[in-house]
């Protein structure tokens, strides 16, 4: 059964490439974890395994990482999963708040240098991506211009 | 070649018990117990030297007499070996498993290519067709750049590569995969951490003659196999994260060199023409309450 609906998914996750950004990220959404890449893991080797690292999820109160474990960046895969489907409701609203963070933008987006910053123009919404870990992230800032 | 011996004679003496426990339940062939020796070996294993061990969740706690010293011999051996490299080069051939909200596994093939010059020079490649990755280090700063949308990230970095695996993730969250290839023989990668070791025995990888062991340690249960001979280098390693009720995997095939000398210049990222520079966010650690 789950993996009939997965086979619709991916057909899905492709149709949606020109289409809102939304989408995708809810197909993404799927994705909620990953496997471990290494066994002896930083955190671990210091006894402190009941720390919770997180990648600058606090920035955004519309991020849900269902109160689990530590970030799920991956090398693999483009986005740390949990908290896609999350972020889909910040991208739906025409005018993202200010310090939202997103996992992909749409590709209509431009690219644009403003000082020397690179940022992503999505009309009138302006994104600077960061690296979180090994993923791009972006984060709804004020106009530079 | 003693050693050899006797480790072979140990696999077999653990490999009949275990192979005999999956035929018995599951009465699955032969063949298929040798690929995928994973949960149900490991389990027998431990069923055997220590009867009251009832399942992956009891055994978590260190169960010292699951642990087979010829197997932590092995990873001794292996880790000694590894630290005594001072320039090499590895290639792995790998898939990651992503799970589903529905619990199920998505696999992710991919590429790993590392450069290494001891203590200071790291240069890793990361391919899949979902993300690209380049990481580079050269003693002073450590970059992340992104092939596809040309974004480098760059910071300040620790004087040894050792300090740049800790710092990398704890400061960054950026943990490097197989990290363990910088940490077995050093005192991060304790043999007390683990909760079973076992040796399966021989095994032939990529045409090399290897010996196989299993280990389950903290989220992980783990397999590694290392080469015959006068470089035991690990040829093979698959972790799988038994805290996830899906047990998803990451599993590598490692083409190795370990004498492969690079030019400094290996080691240095140049930002490509139409490269730009973006932050790397450092992780904010969140203190939890005691379990």
């Amino acid at each position: 059964m789950s993996r009939y609906r997965f086979a619709i998914l991916l057909p899905a996750l492709v149709a949606s490439a020109g289409l809102l950004s939304v989408q995708t990220a809810e197909a993404r959404g799927q994705f909620v974890r990953g496997a471990n890449t290494s066994v002896n893991r930083n955190f671990d080797n210091r006894g402190v395994e009941n720390r919770n690292i997180n990648v600058n999820r606090n920035v955004n109160v519309n991020v849900d990482d269902h109160g689990c474990c530590d970030h799920h960046d991956n090398w693999y895969y483009d986005h740390p999963v949990a908290t896609a489907a999350a972020v889909t409701t910040t991208v739906a609203v025409t005018a993202a708040a200010i310090g939202s963070i997103v996992h992909s933008v749409p590709p209509s987006c431009a690219s644009v240098v403003v000082n020397g910053i690179a940022y992503q123009q999505c009309g009138s919404t302006w994104y600077q991506p960061q690296y979180s870990g090994s993923s791009v992230q972006y984060v709804v800032v004020v106009a530079p211009r | 070649m003693k050693s050899i011996q006797s480790r072979r004679g140990t696999a077999s003496w653990r490999a009949v018990p275990a192979i005999g426990l999956l035929v018995l339940l599951t009465t699955a062939p032969l063949g298929c117990a040798v690929q995928t020796p994973d949960a149900t070996s490991t389990t027998a294993t431990q069923a055997t030297a220590n009867a009251t061990v009832a399942n992956a969740a009891d055994a978590r706690p260190v169960d010292v007499e699951a642990v087979d010293a010829d197997a932590v011999a092995a990873l001794d051996r292996m880790g000694a070996y590894l630290r005594s490299l001072k320039t090499f080069s590895v290639k792995g051939d790998s898939t990651f498993d992503l799970v589903t909200e529905e619990g199920e596994l998505v696999e992710i093939p991919g590429t790993l290519d590392y450069q290494v010059r001891v203590p200071d020079g790291l240069r890793m490649q990361v391919r899949s067709d979902h993300k690209e990755r380049d990481v580079y280090y050269d003693g002073h700063t450590l970059t992340v750049y992104g092939p596809k949308d040309k974004y480098f990230a760059t910071v300040d970095a620790p004087a040894t590569l050792h300090e740049l695996v800790n710092v990398a993730a704890s400061k960054y969250g950026i943990e490097l995969p197989l990290a363990d290839l910088f940490l077995w023989g050093t005192k991060q990668a304790p043999t007390s951490a683990l909760g079973s070791a076992a040796a399966v025995g021989p095994a032939t990888i990529g045409g090399v003659a290897t010996h196989q062991y299993v280990f389950r340690q903290g989220a992980t249960d783990w397999q590694v196999w290392i080469a015959d001979g006068a470089q035991p280098v690990p040829r093979r390693i698959v972790i799988t994260t038994t805290t996830d009720a899906a047990r998803p995997q990451y599993a590598t095939t490692l083409t190795w060199n370990t004498s492969a000398a690079a030019a400094p210049s290996t080691f240095a990222f140049t930002p490509p023409a139409g490269a730009q520079r973006i932050e790397l966010v450092q992780v904010a650690v969140i203190e939890e309450k005691s379990p």
